[in-house]
């Protein structure tokens, strides 16, 4: 059983042609559920990509409502739609795309209008800006976060994030691979707040999962990571 | 877009647990990997780059042999670098010699270039980021040309979207380094106009790079590149191996089309 927290569903803007093929990419690493955002939502119109993505969900795609911190009403408006129908669990926020840093105060409203909604948030995390989210995490009462790409380049600032906040997750998904990347944030981070993000389909599930094979981790951190950590987060009905 | 992979999955699905990667691998063997540097980054903590640790890597990983640059002659003496590798390679059969020059120093590029080609080296590595060096500095162009002359091969790092530039008009015969599929666009509009022009594998990790690459220019265009010891090798043989490419394609990615460049 795999659980991927962070992957995406519909067209990117890039030279590629991946809009169809989210279920058949999965196949082909054994990931059975993945968790994604809309890509539309994420990169132009939040509510337009929420209300695409609503109509693909499966007992494999679960969906999360996408929001835009600087649009809190039509982001309430939205989890007050999507959250009910089971098939949404949880908020994505892409602090790039929205300009809206950890350390902003809209992002930090955001985070608290999810937390009120009770759902974790995927948040985009960058170099040290995953300290920044894990303050925000801090200061947010309820608040279950997920620190997106793990800092990505800035994985050490991860591992303090993590410890600094134990309401704070870490993913660990980036196009490059940096050896020992993810064995040094499993040797320093509570088990029981990693999981496994792939990005796609921007990013082929090989650069996740090849990285994380690379660590070598004991089987039972391996199956935390792989999916106890995310049905347990997410509180999905699965099992293995 | 086809089923990428996904029949070959199948069938292994009955053995596979998560992220048994050797289990996706199986018996793909890398015959030779273009992108393998020795030495120590003093701004990095490890892992090791020595020759041992770097080739016990790369044999993990069912790599027969590899192109192998010295971080030594990249940062700090070019000269007793390279002198290094080509004692390695006398040593070590499966490593193939790869000469390095430093683009801070273009007048002494030169006869360091001629040197290596008198030695019978096929390839030379050039380090940008690493030398802070640009793509419109004229150190590159005039490396550009002399590498041509000599009918070497240059493998480089740096952004492609600007380091294609002064690569071409030369018939250079080129393999970028750091290709990610992010800048896959600007690679194959390049490549289209430049025969020489060939891309490892590393950094293009969306769902459908390889398989695009392979349409457009063809599959001869790539080249399995893991840049051990500094990145996880398993990553890209993974990718190769799980994806749409033949099987005739992916020995050639994987040590065909890099053995052919370095011939």
């Amino acid at each position: 059983m795999i659980i991927d927290v962070h992957a995406h569903w519909g067209p990117w803007f890039f030279t590629m042609d991946v809009a169809e093929v989210n279920l058949a990419t999965m196949d082909r690493y054994g990931i059975d559920v993945a968790i994604v955002s809309a890509t539309e939502a994420v990169i132009y119109d939040a509510p337009a990509g929420n209300r695409a993505l609503a109509a693909v969900l499966s007992d494999r795609l679960y969906g999360y409502v996408t929001i835009n911190p600087r649009r809190l009403a039509e982001a309430e408006r939205d989890l007050r739609e999507y959250l009910p129908t089971g098939r949404f669990v949880g908020v994505k926020i892409h602090t790039d795309y929205t300009k809206s840093p950890p350390s902003s105060a809209h992002l930090r409203d955001a985070l608290a209008l999810v937390a009120e909604h009770g759902v974790p948030a995927l948040v985009h995390t960058w170099g040290p800006s995953v300290l920044e989210l894990a303050e925000a995490c801090r200061d947010t009462p309820g608040l279950r976060a997920i620190a997106g790409h793990m800092g990505a380049d800035g994985h050490r600032y991860a591992i303090e994030a993590a410890n600094g906040c134990d309401r704070l997750y870490l993913e660990p998904c980036y196009s490059h691979a940096p050896a020992g990347r993810i064995a040094e944030v499993a040797a320093a981070v509570d088990p029981r707040r990693l999981l496994f993000g792939t990005d796609a389909t921007l990013i082929d599930p090989s650069s996740a999962f090849g990285a994380i094979a690379a660590a070598d981790l004991d089987e039972d951190v391996a199956d935390l990571v792989a999916w106890r950590n995310a049905a347990e987060l997410f509180r999905l009905p699965v099992t293995n | 877009m086809g089923d990428y992979g996904r029949v070959r999955y199948l069938e292994l699905e009955a053995f596979v647990t998560a992220f048994d990667a050797q289990r996706l691998i199986g018996d793909l063997t890398v015959t030779l990997d273009i992108d393998v540097v020795v030495g120590a980054y003093p701004d990095r903590d490890g892992p090791p780059g020595t020759p041992e640790s770097v080739l016990g890597t790369l044999a993990a990983h069912r790599v027969e042999a590899a192109a192998v640059a010295s971080i030594r002659s990249a940062l700090f003496d070019v000269t007793s670098g390279n002198d290094e590798v080509l004692a390695l390679a006398a040593a070590q059969p499966s490593v193939v010699p790869v000469g390095t020059v430093d683009l801070r120093d273009p007048i002494g590029a030169v006869p360091e270039l001629e040197r290596l080609a008198d030695a019978g080296v096929k390839a030379v590595r050039l380090f940008p980021d690493e030398q802070g060096v640009e793509a419109g500095f004229p150190s590159v162009r005039h490396v550009a040309r002399h590498a041509a002359r000599l009918g070497l091969l240059v493998l480089t790092g740096g952004d492609v979207r600007r380091f294609w530039q002064p690569f071409t008009g030369l018939e250079a015969r080129v393999v970028f380094l750091d290709t990610h599929f992010y800048h896959l666009g600007d690679f194959l509009v390049a490549a289209q106009d430049e025969p020489g022009f060939h891309t490892t594998t590393r950094l293009l990790n969306s769902p459908d790079a390889l398989e695009t690459v392979a349409s457009i220019l063809g599959a001869d265009r790539l080249l399995y590149g893991s840049r051990t010891p500094l990145y996880e090798p398993v990553v890209p043989l993974l990718r190769l191996a799980t994806g749409g490419l033949k099987p005739d394609e992916v020995a050639a990615v994987a040590g065909g089309n890099a053995r052919r460049l370095l011939a």
